[in-house]
């Protein structure tokens, strides 16, 4: 919503036609005669080996499971093994082209993938160089496996070596596997090469594969981004979003507009490996309408991503298309999309009876064996014999059986062993590291020194608490607040880290939603700070793949209430990389979600529990502009994800528990911690959110009317969470009250509750009570007081539940009674 | 190859015993047989001497620690050697190994499965509904009597308040529980709230006001055994109703006998047979005509009657009152009870005393006399129904053919738990045995 793009009525309803370029469908038409200007007997040669290597990998991962057995070696793998027989040359074609600066991301069935690349990254690295990456890598554990008990002709041979162990061991889930086995089939990878984390969930490549080019955009780094996924994978919201995200116009209309950081379209390209089928859908007639996938790029932006259909079956069709396309993409003039044409002669996985198509169909496509025909064609140009071919995939044969036996050895192979190691998973669920700046050999591209910003400058002269030194509330336009603690950690990262990037919907001229960006824009560059499109997977990917290549994001969703849009990329990608990847990786992403209310069922739901339930996330609500500027801080340093919670109702509220007001510069608050907002000794209430100004009330009234002193912790963080503060407060009172705006049932609350009543059983007066909202929709504003918390509840149910307060007459039912029914009728 | 010293297992029933002292420290040498700590039980208090010579290389535990028995206290070897597999987390499977002699000790005699700290179980909250943690917590601690607690909590719950009200009505099961409630708030800080404390600080007041500015003091942390002393005789007193019944008898046979017995001792080769050992021997003759006298008042439900008589023998030693069973005593003749008998004193007085030999005894016999004390009420104790008290021996007056005539009378007290003997029972048994020991010649013939 640039002021400086004009949206005009007139030409809005200009008259006209859409024009569509052809897309060109397997127009490679090169002879050998052609080619071999093109390329040595050596490249061709390698070409070769590269597929026979996949091949003879894979050939090796489908005898173990299917045979339990490969070339007299017994073993049995419990694992997945999700196969790419067939798609050899569209791997190696691609690989071919690339270096260790272009990061290329996969998808389950990706093998081939990291072997290709693999292969073609030692290739291209000096001896030095590529033995320095073995060395450093997880302390050259696994360089000594193979330095140790294999012979090798020399350092790239000992890194083909390496390459096909690593990857092994990490399939059968051994510690000497590229992630220490964490990882496994269809999640191996391995970043020195360039290659990027593979996923298990079909598509979710896409947005972060997006991510790492928004890092190379932003951040002025080298190389492209190669996003591969399958055909199948083109019908996932995440794809299509990833798609829309990569060629939205401000990249090249917008970013640029300052006159200094204009790099051109985002180096990215989106490469299906087109094998006919998504599991056992038949993309191509069946279960998608584009006909061939290389349409999809007409959709996207008027130069239709550069798409075009290629022989996947041909390397050489594939490296003259990946060649154009990264050249453009160096160019500025990206993203580009490539329907890469293959076929997967093995099944989706081993326990796949290809009941979806005939043996036919099968017996033609191994007719058309692309490893097959190649050799044919070198044989028949006379670049090499089939004497050459015998003594090459002898070696490899010899090759694969020696690295087998050492992946399955124990001794040199063992698992990760967790009797006696028992904090191994625990000590990387979290990096737990304080990092000022993700790359402070640059300086931060901002447009104006900090105190010219004009929101610093705002604040300056704003007053840092509720009330001024007479004990008068201060006007709302004087008071510093949560938007203003929210902002000024995040200004001052924006200086502090160079990769620092923040954006959402309506984050840059609105200033975010709800105002805590407001007169950011005016610093910030557009590359650094924009309006995203409203693609809540591709939002939250984005920031994953952005973290993996070693930047700090800030994303917002808006409301809480979007988080189920983007589940996939919380869930298994923001909260899982750092544990998958042996603690390699680091996810310093802050994401931001405001609890809402006022506006119904869809958009004032409080999800901490959701996100509290997946390992791997870190979640936190303040619920006062200190406590919401400490929070961010940490946050902020953190190398973690963090699901940032806040409140609307309390955006605009003062500082009222510090007496010096919000501190100001660096202030931090440690994740974890919960803080005692109002001293007491009879009752503690426990809240989570805004909640905590209605629990305040209600402490009010408990004091006044009936002499019950409460005593309020605010939680603040809810992953981690230290118990210690609590434990102590309720041996004191002996009884508590967990009080929050979600929905009761297995909210944090009842988690909570559940804990204390376990660790302070012996000091309980009375159950953990909850008071959380009904289990409802939300109703309109007007009725919202029979759904959230109020004070009044949480009186009743401390009269109800835990002491009857003599006089006292509630109004609300919290007896056990009313739970069983309501419980009955799934309220 | 370094050498483990575990916590011997004094006893089968034994679980943990507590370090009272370390003698040694790591780095320092010791000897074979060299004392390397002392410990104690609930009654008794031992020595571990060094298994063999060496250097001290770990100790795994502290001053004041409860270790379970058979768990690793420290480690003896040459310097240098590694020691890590013994620390207590890795040693549990080691530690298994001396789980053998197990078999063995279960030789001990059969003892009675109620055990002797049965007694000082908590605050009863028999007849009383509902009641929070906290509630039952506070009153365990306080011996506030819930049975007069009037439940304010939902649903009829008994609450924390509802038992303070009771300490602030002063409301306990008996003046020995509120001692015990003083004692045991200092250091517990359950929110301040300290009734009772406040209820004895105004008579606690004056007294200190009279005395001299500042009265000087010694604060002794109690010892354990004192601890259990405490605990049962509390228990005792208020679970119990306890009546005692005073008597005296006519001694001059026994002295009679003694005199003799001194002389000839040494020539029959007879253990020196004292007044103490004979009333044992009349109690364990008498007793079994008395089955409501030897027994345990288990609950209230049940009595347990015993066809032996296992003698309790109430011990003063250093570390305190001790109670030693002499098992079987009906079966024994006056020279071997009275040599079993010493062999347990002895035992309990040298703090060697096996820890099964001090509970299973189905009635108590203790002895003041000596100590000219003339008549007492002994502590009934629990889940006995009686204990005997013998007195000194005084000179009396009778009538005999008219004349006042002096004769040596001993006085026994004895005391009966109501619930289980009314006080007919008790004095039918006094009497027949007042019959007994001023005949004992007779008793000896029988």
């Amino acid at each position: 919503m640039p002021k400086s793009q004009y949206v005009d009525p007139g030409k809005a309803f200009e008259a006209g036609y859409i024009h569509f370029e052809d897309i060109p469908v397997c127009q490679y038409k090169k002879t050998l005669a052609e080619e071999k200007k093109i390329y040595t007997k050596d490249d061709f040669m390698r070409i070769y080996r590269d597929m026979a290597i996949i091949r003879e990998f894979e050939t090796m991962l489908n005898e173990v499971k299917v045979k339990s057995e490969y070339n007299g070696v017994k073993y049995n793998n419990p694992g997945p093994a999700h196969l790419s027989i067939g798609q050899e040359a569209s791997a190696v074609g691609e690989a071919y082209c690339l270096d260790i600066n272009d990061f290329s991301f996969g998808s389950h069935r990706s093998h081939g993938e990291i072997l290709a690349k693999g292969l073609s990254s030692i290739y291209k690295l000096t001896d030095e160089e590529v033995y320095d990456i073995m060395k450093e890598f997880l302390g050259g554990a696994v360089l000594a496996v193979v330095e140790k008990q294999m012979k090798s002709e020399n350092i790239k041979d000992l890194a083909i070596n390496f390459l096909l162990y690593g990857a092994l061991a990490e399939i059968f889930a051994r510690q000497t596997g590229f992630n220490r086995g964490l990882g496994g089939s269809m999640h191996a990878f391995f970043i020195p090469f360039g290659l990027m984390p593979n996923n298990a969930i079909v598509g979710a490549s896409a947005p972060i594969a997006l991510g790492a080019a928004l890092y190379k955009r932003s951040n002025h780094k080298p190389g492209i981004v190669i996003s591969n996924c399958g055909d199948g994978a083109t019908g996932r919201g995440p794809v299509l979003e990833a798609l829309n995200f990569a060629s939205m116009d401000q990249i090249t209309k917008l970013w640029g507009m300052d006159g200094k950081f204009s790099d051109g379209g985002m180096p990215i390209l989106f490469n299906v490996f087109n094998n006919h089928y998504g599991m056992g859908g038949q993309t191509r007639g069946e279960t998608m309408g584009f006909d061939m996938a290389a349409r999809l790029g007409a959709g996207f932006n008027p130069s239709q991503m550069h798409a075009e259909r290629v022989n996947g079956y041909d390397p050489l069709a594939v490296i003259d298309a990946v060649t154009r396309k990264k050249k453009l993409l160096l160019e500025g003039k990206g993203p580009a999309l490539l329907d890469v044409v293959t076929y997967r002669v093995s099944g989706h996985s081993p326990s796949d009876s290809s009941t979806y198509r005939t043996q036919e169909e099968i017996d033609a496509w191994k007719a058309a064996d692309p490893i097959l025909a190649f050799k044919n064609k070198l044989v028949k140009g006379k670049i090499a014999t089939e004497e050459d071919f015998a003594v090459m995939h002898e070696q490899i044969t010899a090759r694969m059986t020696e690295i087998m036996k050492l992946a399955i050895n124990d001794e040199i192979s063992p698992r990760m062993d967790l009797n006696k190691d028992p904090d191994a998973i625990s000590s990387i669920m979290f990096s737990n590291q304080k990092v000022k700046s993700m790359d402070p050999s640059r300086e931060a591209e901002m447009l104006m020194p900090k105190e010219e910003c004009p929101r610093v400058k705002e604040i300056k002269g704003k007053i840092r608490t509720a009330k001024d030194a007479d004990g008068k509330p201060v006007s709302k336009m004087k008071m510093y607040n949560i938007c203003d603690g929210l902002f000024e950690p995040i200004i001052d990262k924006f200086y502090d880290d160079p990769t620092l990037i923040a954006y959402g919907e309506d984050n840059r001229d609105w200033g975010g939603a709800f105002g805590v960006y407001k007169k950011m824009t005016e610093a910030v560059p557009y590359h650094r700070f924009f309006n995203s499109p409203i693609s809540e997977s591709a939002i939250v990917g984005s920031a994953v793949g952005y973290a993996m290549c070693g930047g700090r994001a800030i994303v917002e969703l808006m409301y809480a209430d979007f988080i189920g849009c983007a589940g996939d990329e919380i869930f298994n990608q923001m909260a899982k990389w750092q544990a998958m990847s042996a603690g390699i990786l680091k996810m310093p992403i802050t994401l931001r979600v405001s609890v809402g209310s006022k506006y119904g069922a869809q958009h004032s739901q409080d999800w901490t529990a959701l996100c509290a339930h997946i390992p791997g996330l870190k979640v936190v609500f303040p619920a006062t502009p200190a406590d919401a500027k400490g929070l961010m801080t940490s946050t902020l340093d953190g190398t973690d994800p963090v699901i940032f919670f806040e409140s609307q109702r309390i955006y605009g509220i003062g500082e009222e528990f510090m007496a010096g007001g919000v501190p100001e510069g660096h202030y931090e608050v440690p994740l974890g911690e919960p803080d005692i907002k109002r001293e007491g000794k009879d009752v503690t209430i426990l809240t989570i959110g805004a909640v905590l100004y209605r629990a305040l009330e209600a402490a009010k009234i408990l004091e006044e009317k009936y002499g019950v002193s409460a005593e309020i912790i605010d939680a603040r963080t809810i992953v981690p969470f230290n118990y210690e503060k609590v434990i102590e407060s309720v041996k004191k009172t002996g009884k508590i009250l967990l009080v929050g705006d979600a929905c009761e049932r297995n909210s944090v609350m009842r988690d909570m509750a559940s804990n204390i009543t376990e660790m302070c059983f012996d000091y309980l007066d009375g159950p953990a009570v909850v008071v959380g909202s009904r289990n409802w929709i939300t109703p309109a504003f007007e009725l919202e007081k029979s759904f959230f918390p109020q004070a009044d509840w949480i009186i009743d149910a401390l009269h109800e539940k835990i002491m009857p307060l003599p006089g006292h007459v509630p109004t609300n039912n919290f007896t056990d009674i009313e739970k069983v029914e309501r419980a009955k009728k799934g309220l | 190859m370094a050498t483990v010293v575990i916590m011997p297992r004094q006893g089968q029933s034994v679980e943990s015993c507590i370090i009272t002292a370390f003698n040694k420290k790591v780095g320092d040498t010791v000897e074979k047989g060299d004392v390397l700590f002392s410990y104690e039980t609930d009654k008794s208090s031992f020595d571990e001497p060094a298994p063999e010579a060496g250097t001290i290389l770990a100790i795994f535990r502290e001053e004041g620690d409860d270790v379970p028995c058979l768990e690793n206290v420290l480690v003896i070897g040459k310097e240098g050697e590694d020691v890590s597999a013994f620390a207590p987390a890795a040693a549990a499977p080691a530690a298994e190994a001396p789980a053998a002699p197990a078999a063995a000790a279960e030789a001990a005699p059969a003892a009675p499965a109620a055990p002797a700290v049965a007694a000082a179980a908590p605050a009863t909250t028999e007849g009383v509904g509902s009641i929070s943690p906290r509630a039952r917590l506070l009153a365990e601690k306080t011996h506030a009597d819930l049975l007069k607690a009037v439940p304010t909590g939902p649903n009829g719950r008994i609450i924390e308040r509802d038992v303070q009200k009771l300490l602030d009505l002063g409301l306990t099961v008996s003046p020995a529980a509120r001692d015990g409630y003083t004692a045991a708030t200092e250091g517990t800080g359950i929110n301040g709230k300290v009734v009772l404390g406040d209820l004895n600080a105004p008579a606690a007041a004056p007294a200190a006001a009279e005395a001299a500015p500042e009265a000087a003091f010694e604060d002794v942390k109690i010892p354990n055994i004192r601890k259990i002393i405490a605990k049962q005789m509390c228990a005792s007193l208020t679970t119990m109703a306890q009546l005692t019944l005073n008597t005296s008898f006519d001694a001059s046979k026994m002295i009679a006998l003694r005199g003799s017995l001194k002389a000839g001792a040494e020539k029959m080769g007879l253990a020196n047979i004292t007044y103490n050992d004979m009333i044992l021997f009349a109690v364990s003759r008498v007793l079994l005509n008395h089955k409501v006298l030897n027994a345990h008042y288990l609950n209230d439900d049940t009595m347990r009657y015993f066809k032996t008589v296992n003698l309790g023998v109430a011990v003063d030693t250093e570390r305190g009152l001790m109670v030693p069973t002499v098992f079987g005593a009906e079966k024994m003749s006056l020279n071997q009870l009275a040599k079993s008998a010493k062999s347990v004193i002895s035992d309990a007085q040298g703090g060697k005393i096996n820890p099964d030999l001090l509970k299973g005894a189905t009635f108590t016999v203790s002895n003041l006399g000596s100590m000219g004390i003339e008549s007492f009420t002994p502590i009934v104790n629990p889940p006995q129904t009686a204990i005997l008290g013998v007195g000194g021996i005084t000179k009396r007056v009778k009538e005999v053919g008219g004349e006042d005539v002096t004769y040596s009378a001993m006085s026994l007290s004895l005391t009966i738990d109501h619930r289980a003997i009314d006080g007919a029972d008790g004095a039918r048994f006094l009497k027949e045995l007042c019959f007994a020991l001023e005949n004992f010649d007779l008793l000896l013939t029988k």
